[in-house]
């Protein structure tokens, strides 16, 4: 009933300037590659065969971006007293919009893109890492599917992947959670069958503690890709403090 | 970038101007609620002192947030030349996380005011925002209801224009003129430029309060004048 193709797809509610308006649910997962093991393109290339075997249909590109931004400071032995983990967020469905989040805080805030402007002018805060995350995106009855590589920009330097799945019928996060958790018990064991290296980490944050209601929004996605990125932080380290 | 032109004006007269307004712009006015609150940078946070300001429309069924960042005016022998201020403006509308986000980045409080007024929005050379307002300060923090005026028997009265670097001189004319139609009642000039209440504004409100609309008012300027009423010729 999941995969098959010809079920309506529900109208998606477009990012509105003044409000956040609801969008349809989206898990956004990335890519935990096994002990010993770090990712690489034939895993990403897999990945996209996987998608494609169970005929999820190629539609087209995607790509959001992510911003670490850096306080300036004038005295640097005070720069706890500043986030670390201040990002700024672009996803596709929004154009006209940027996100910012301080996870560690759990503070998410949707914007119109001047807000990057006002940063700028600000003088504050500088972006000091942009990563691209970007890729193809599949169409499989119900579901969309987007698989991406994170590379910094002007850099093909795979630093992992992530995919990100979404229902298109329920915007209800509790509503759909159902649906979602066997569609992704289905993907996983598709792609387990290819043996290899890693797996996908399916992650949600704790949206009411970032003020989110039930009904989802880009305010959401924006909130796992900023989960997403703590994981993949974490991941490097953990690599780098085993070489170590 | 936007031009801009202030002006203060007697509350007892702010009903003669709304009736002046109604005429010379020909649309409705809005009700304004606005909770302005005025954040600063952490003095060991970037090169500059910077200040950020949210803005909270409490006119609407629910709150909305804008960020804004008033930038420098524009200076030089040019700048002097024109009548109006000129000066970089960037304002983003945002979710309602703006306070709590700019606090955690190291911006705080450095004063918050209440505008409660009225605001007419129309297009002549140039796209114009009229606010007339008294300005209010809490005094609790955040208090919107606990509100009290600064300047008691005041109001202000704004005039913007958002403008560009190309157009900014047309932007700033339209303004001016614009601005010649309010003379009888008030003087708009540069912020921080005072002028005070104008001599003939008792008059002029008396004129306009009048019954059976058709006064004619002359500006300083001899542009005849008619509230609306009758034909607004100009």
């Amino acid at each position: 009933m999941l995969l098959c193709s010809g079920i309506w797809s529900s109208p998606r509610s477009q990012c509105h300037t003044a409000t956040t308006k609801r969008m349809t649910i989206k898990r956004v997962l990335h890519w935990q590659p096994n002990v010993g093991t770090s990712v690489n393109s034939q895993i990403l290339n897999e990945v996209s065969q996987c998608v494609e075997s169970i005929n999820g249909v190629k539609e087209g590109r995607w790509k959001a971006t992510l911003t670490f931004y850096k306080p300036m400071l004038r005295d640097q032995s005070l720069a706890s007293e500043f986030p670390r983990d201040f990002l700024g967020i672009m996803v596709p469905e929004c154009p006209n919009k940027y996100f910012f989040v301080i996870r560690t805080q759990r503070i998410v805030l949707e914007a119109d893109s001047t807000i990057q402007t006002i940063m700028e002018k600000l003088q504050s805060y500088k972006m000091r890492v942009a990563l691209n995350f970007e890729g193809f995106q599949y169409q499989l009855g119900d579901f969309q599917l987007r698989v991406g590589k994170v590379v910094p920009t002007h850099s093909e330097n795979l630093r992992g992947i992530v995919m990100e799945v979404e229902y298109l019928p329920i915007s209800s996060i509790e509503k759909s959670r159902q649906i979602m958790e066997e569609f992704l018990e289905i993907w996983q064991e598709a792609l387990s069958k290819r043996t290899l290296p890693g797996h996908f980490m399916p992650m949600e944050p704790n949206f009411i503690e970032y003020g989110l209601s039930d009904h989802y929004s880009s305010q959401h996605t924006a909130v796992q890709y900023a989960t997403v990125m703590a994981q993949l932080i974490a991941s490097v380290q953990s690599v780098q403090s085993m070489r170590n | 970038m936007e031009c801009v032109v202030q002006g203060i004006i007697e509350t007892q007269h702010v009903e003669a101007l709304e009736i002046l307004l109604q005429g010379i712009c020909g649309v409705q006015r809005d009700r304004l609620r606005v909770h302005e609150i005025c954040l600063k940078n952490n003095p060991n946070l970037g090169n500059v002192a910077s200040e950020v300001r949210l803005l909270c429309d409490l006119e609407q069924p629910e709150p909305t947030w804008t960020v804004k960042h008033l930038g420098g005016a524009m200076r030089g022998a040019g700048a002097e030349q024109i009548s109006v201020l000129v000066r970089t403006m960037v304002e983003s509308k945002v979710s309602k996380n703006a306070l709590r986000l700019f606090n955690a980045l190291g911006y705080k409080l450095d004063h918050e005011l209440l505008r409660v007024g009225f605001a007419f929005h129309f297009q002549r050379g140039a796209q114009i925002t009229v606010t007339v307002s008294s300005v209010n300060k809490m005094l609790k923090l955040h208090a919107t209801d606990e509100a009290v005026p600064v300047t008691p028997g005041i109001q202000l009265v704004e005039v913007t224009a958002p403008a560009s670097s190309e157009n900014y001189t047309e932007v700033a004319s339209a303004v001016s003129s614009f601005c010649e139609y309010l003379a009888p009642l008030l003087h708009l000039s540069k912020p921080g430029v005072s002028t005070g209440v104008v001599p003939t504004a008792a008059a002029a409100a008396v004129s306009l309060m009048s019954d059976g609309g058709g006064t004619t008012l002359f500006s300083p300027h001899t542009t005849r004048i008619k509230t609306a009423g009758l034909a607004w010729s100009i």
